[in-house]
């Protein structure tokens, strides 16, 4: 299974997010969770993007109506559109979940 | 291309994951895949007509409407919204079903892709 977890919140769940396998797993952070992609506390990264094999994308449009640029998103995490978004849901990951 | 069922709970107002629903389901439909939206809960409240546009509220009225010149089916869940006060026939917005949760189901089975936005 191929499974595409939505993150849209800044404070979640991470345990729920940790616990969910697949052959591929792909995170995108939309709405508040685009925070994931851009704060640091206490100079560290946020907890979810800590797992190497996660693909991890940001919705562009998200970051840029709370004042972030791309170049202020983590090295690891790709910006994408909601065209690229759809491409990414219908082509690439099966399953669908919302966090 | 492909069939995308999204299925949302979230307010209207008070939640972006409505908003986000709407322009995720838009760029599907541009982009040639059959789309269908249900809406349930608290979503219910986007079906509602006579809706004010204020600068600083999501109003959806025009974006929806938008969807379904570009052939979306949107639904709204006739028990969530009469539960709200949204009668069908009177309340809801022409073109949007007032509808059980089978439509939904039924819906879901059949597509390639299903995003079920169950929070605020």
């Amino acid at each position: 299974m191929k499974l595409g977890i939505f993150y849209s919140d800044l404070r979640g769940n991470h345990d729920m997010l940790f616990r969910l396998k697949g052959e591929k797993i792909g995170v995108f952070l939309v709405g508040n969770g685009i925070y994931h992609a851009t704060i640091k506390e206490k100079g560290e990264p946020s907890p979810i993007l800590q797992k190497k094999e996660i693909d991890y994308y940001v919705l562009s449009e998200d970051l840029s109506t709370r004042g972030f640029s791309t170049d202020e998103v983590d090295s690891d995490i790709k910006v994408i559109t909601y065209s690229d978004l759809t491409d990414l849901i219908m082509n690439d990951y099966d399953k669908l979940a919302w966090l | 291309m492909g069939t995308l069922t999204i299925g949302v709970f979230s307010s209207l107002i008070g939640s972006m994951n409505l908003d986000f629903a709407v322009k995720l389901a838009e760029t599907a439909a541009d982009k040639g895949h059959n789309v269908n939206l249900w809406l349930s809960g608290n979503a219910t409240t986007a079906a509602k007509k006579g809706q004010k546009e204020y600068k600083d509220y999501s109003y959806l009225i025009k974006k929806i409407s938008g969807l379904q010149k570009k052939g979306v089916q949107v639904a709204a869940c006739e028990a969530c919204s009469e539960a709200r006060g949204i009668h069908a026939g009177e309340d809801i917005i022409e073109g949007i079903t007032s509808i059980g949760m089978d439509w939904y189901v039924a819906k879901a089975a059949k597509s390639d892709r299903v995003l079920h936005i169950g929070v605020e």
